[in-house]
């Protein structure tokens, strides 16, 4: 019997009881908005690849407490801007929905303190 | 046995079974005609929008994506129910932020947040601001620059709506044929339930590896089996079809009926007989693999009890049910490439409408 695969990131909708598994945490970004644009929910992580618990352990989300600092941290990652879905990964250790990292990034941009090299992809001033 | 109303079925089965034989059941899964259907089903036929008890009060609203447009259902000052673009006369903005109908929006104008044009809740332009007219206010304007706008030729792109009892239902087409066309005799049917008595209870949401024509085959598949109503003998049941609906009915000793409505081209009712309520759920492609499945629950004062909580995990169990079965036809399709579709085959039903084959469209 082979093993199964386990994908990078899962998230789940607990209103609704249903996941999205996936290797791109955008993808989880993805569902988010299509599920909260038609139910108004929230959706959670529920799996998050360990590379990138490595890169913003625990005990950096406390020392370092803000998202800017979380895309500075994990900028080293990825070479095209780091994916909003990596972001909404680590704060998610921070107690944060995909939501409410969503709408702080937006606010965060508007202030002018990160940037989108491309679509979705976050880089920080 | 599931008995078939044959002077119903007539111009469905007949078109289906000179056109299946060439078809591949690949063409379903294929991404491409997604892009096409995207003109030819959700831009042509009468798409269910929502529930108009969502937005009782005038000025509230909800949005809804039909292919690629995105529109505002609202409730207007006079009670009328409209639909728009959500997408302002000035720049093409997207204007209000996704609302569903589950927790509806609500104000007396739309207003766009970024150049704050404001348009009624007929669409018609209200409001620019002050410095779009008056050139002192905004250094980039001269006099001369100044517009007068015209209020109607700068309103919102009206899009049609119409119902079935409180089903609201939305056409993209810009002239399209009267929605009780395409909802046939269970416009009749469906307003005899007295639908509008009811709340709304509960929405789920979730999204299924499969394209979208070959879950709907699978719901059909299973209407034909007469199995998706539970505990029921396929002796009970009776199926009814017509060129863009199909229709299960049954009564068990006596008591309510049960019905599973299936319209074209995505939308399943479902009345129940053991709660005093009905369901809706809709199959909303997401792209050519992908589709999201959207389940409401009504009961008659919108609170739910056990047994209706019951009921809806009863539905979830079913869905489930269907999303394997559809699973399963995905997989069988994409296994035999050049499978033929069976004459009597349900999805290739489904395929005859998204092709336009059938003769008096």
């Amino acid at each position: 019997m082979s093993a199964q695969r386990q994908v990078a990131y899962a998230a789940s909708c607990p209103d609704c009881d249903v996941d999205l598994h996936g290797d791109d945490p955008n993808e989880i970004v993805e569902f988010y908005r299509r599920h909260s644009s038609v139910t108004g929910h929230d959706v959670e992580f529920t799996r998050i690849q360990p590379d990138l618990t490595d890169a913003v352990t625990e005990d950096d989300l406390k020392e370092v407490y803000t998202l800017e600092d979380v895309v500075a941290k994990l900028e080293a990652e990825y070479e095209d801007g780091v994916p909003i879905g990596a972001v909404a990964a680590a704060m998610s250790e921070q107690g944060l929905s995909i939501g409410e990292t969503l709408e702080k990034i937006h606010e965060i941009r508007m202030g002018g303190g990160l940037y989108e090299p491309q679509d979705d992809h976050l880089r920080a001033f | 046995m599931t008995q078939w109303d044959d002077s119903r079925a007539a111009a469905v089965s007949e078109n289906v079974a000179d056109e299946s034989s060439t078809s591949s059941a690949n063409q379903l899964a294929d991404p491409d005609p997604f892009e096409t259907e995207k003109e030819t089903v959700f831009g042509e036929y009468w798409m269910y929008a929502g529930h108009a008890n969502s937005i009782a009060e005038p000025g509230q609203f909800f949005t809804r994506t039909v292919g690629d447009r995105q529109l505002i259902v609202v409730r207007g000052h006079d009670g009328e129910i409209k639909a728009f673009d959500n997408v302002c006369a000035h720049r093409g903005s997207k204007m209000v932020e996704d609302t569903p109908m589950t927790d509806p929006g609500g104000g007396s104008r739309i207003q766009c947040p970024y150049h704050l044009w404001t348009y009624d809740l007929d669409g018609e332009l209200r409001s620019t601001p002050k410095s779009f007219e008056d050139a002192s206010l905004n250094p980039d304007l001269e006099n001369e620059d100044v517009q007068e706008f015209d209020c109607e030729t700068n309103g919102l792109n009206d899009v049609h709506v119409d119902s079935v009892g409180p089903l609201l239902f939305v056409s993209l087409s810009d002239d399209p044929p009267a929605l009780s066309e395409q909802v046939g005799v269970m416009t009749d049917r469906l307003e005899s339930l007295s639908l509008e008595g009811y709340e709304h209870g509960r929405r789920i949401a979730e999204e299924v590896e499969c394209n979208w024509k070959t879950v709907a085959g699978a719901a059909l598949e299973r209407l034909r089996r007469g199995d998706r109503l539970a505990g029921l003998e396929p002796s009970d049941a009776a199926l009814e079809t017509a060129d863009r609906h199909w229709l299960v009915r049954s009564t068990r000793d006596g008591g309510r009926e049960a019905q599973v409505h299936y319209l074209w081209p995505n939308l399943t009712i479902e009345v129940y007989d053991d709660v005093d309520g009905y369901g809706t759920c809709r199959i909303d492609p997401i792209d050519g693999d992908r589709c999201q499945l959207i389940a409401d629950y009504y009961v008659r004062d919108g609170d739910l009890e056990e047994k209706e909580r019951e009921r809806i995990r009863t539905s979830r169990r079913r869905r489930a049910e269907l999303v394997e079965l559809a699973g399963r036809r995905r997989d069988d399709h994409e296994a035999s490439a050049q499978a033929r579709l069976e004459p009597d085959d349900t999805v290739g039903s489904l395929h005859q409408l998204v092709t336009g084959g059938d003769a008096d469209r």
